[in-house]
């Protein structure tokens, strides 16, 4: 998503979902307590014991794109382009809004492509082309 | 072999950790029992960097702790534990703990 001034309306409504109202501004402070760094650098999988709301329980099945998702880092793992401790800490570096705001197969596959690229073996725009060829595609199709 | 054998006491070290890590919070400064063994494998702190040939091998461990132990508030029964892996250098002789 780009961010023209009205898709940084969208986006600002989007995000201010996702925090409480009432919250430290945390809007690159100049100095903060040597505990507030401890917090912001908690590695995020590590979820035991936080506080939350009960969720209600759906039996959700698996979709296509997800199995495939799936399967891929499980192929680039097996070629040793990678492995799954490196796809768990990527997922971590995500940063918290990311994080929790995408499936779980989606930060699996985000994650996938920026070690992917970190390693030369694909380029951005390389990757931007062909997901604008495919959305081309699917488009034309829908008429 | 290890350093520890199924059925010694441990207590997980609640070390400093930048960016990755596997060993939670909650288990951090608890004391548990060692239930089985695993083979050496390449520690997490250096796997999850992609740091594979030149990464530190440890042994590790499945670490059995009782809930009610790890949780203040725990409702559950007092049977009921909770199992979690830890590499070596994560654990200590139980009762060895800086006060």
């Amino acid at each position: 998503m780009g961010s023209t001034p009205t898709q940084y309306d969208t986006l600002q409504r989007q995000v201010s979902n996702l925090n409480p109202v009432d919250r430290l501004l945390l809007d690159s402070p100049y100095t903060i307590s040597n505990e507030l760094y401890s917090v912001l650098r908690h590695v995020l999988h590590d979820v035991g014991g936080q506080p939350d709301t009960p969720v209600p329980f759906t039996e959700k099945g698996e979709e296509p794109w997800e199995m495939n998702t799936y399967v891929t880092c499980e192929c680039l793992g097996w070629r040793g382009v990678w492995n799954s401790e490196e796809r768990r800490r990527r997922e971590n570096d995500l940063g918290m809004t990311q994080y929790f705001g995408l499936p779980y197969y989606a930060r699996w596959i985000t994650v996938a492509t920026k070690s992917l690229i970190d390693q030369g073996l694909i380029t951005t725009d390389e990757l931007g082309k062909k997901i604008d060829e495919v959305r081309d595609r699917l488009t034309k199709r829908k008429k | 072999m290890g350093r520890y054998k199924i059925g010694d006491r441990v207590t997980v070290r609640d070390a400093t950790t930048l960016f990755h890590t596997r060993t939670q919070g909650y288990a951090r400064g608890s004391t548990g029992t060692v239930v089985d063994t695993r083979p050496e494998w390449i520690v997490p702190e250096d796997e999850a960097f992609g740091i594979l040939e030149n990464g530190r091998h440890e042994p590790f461990y499945v670490v059995r702790f009782n809930q009610k132990e790890l949780w203040p508030d725990y409702t559950g029964f007092d049977v009921d534990t909770l199992e979690s892996e830890f590499s070596e250098s994560w654990l200590m002789p139980a009762g060895k703990e800086r006060k």
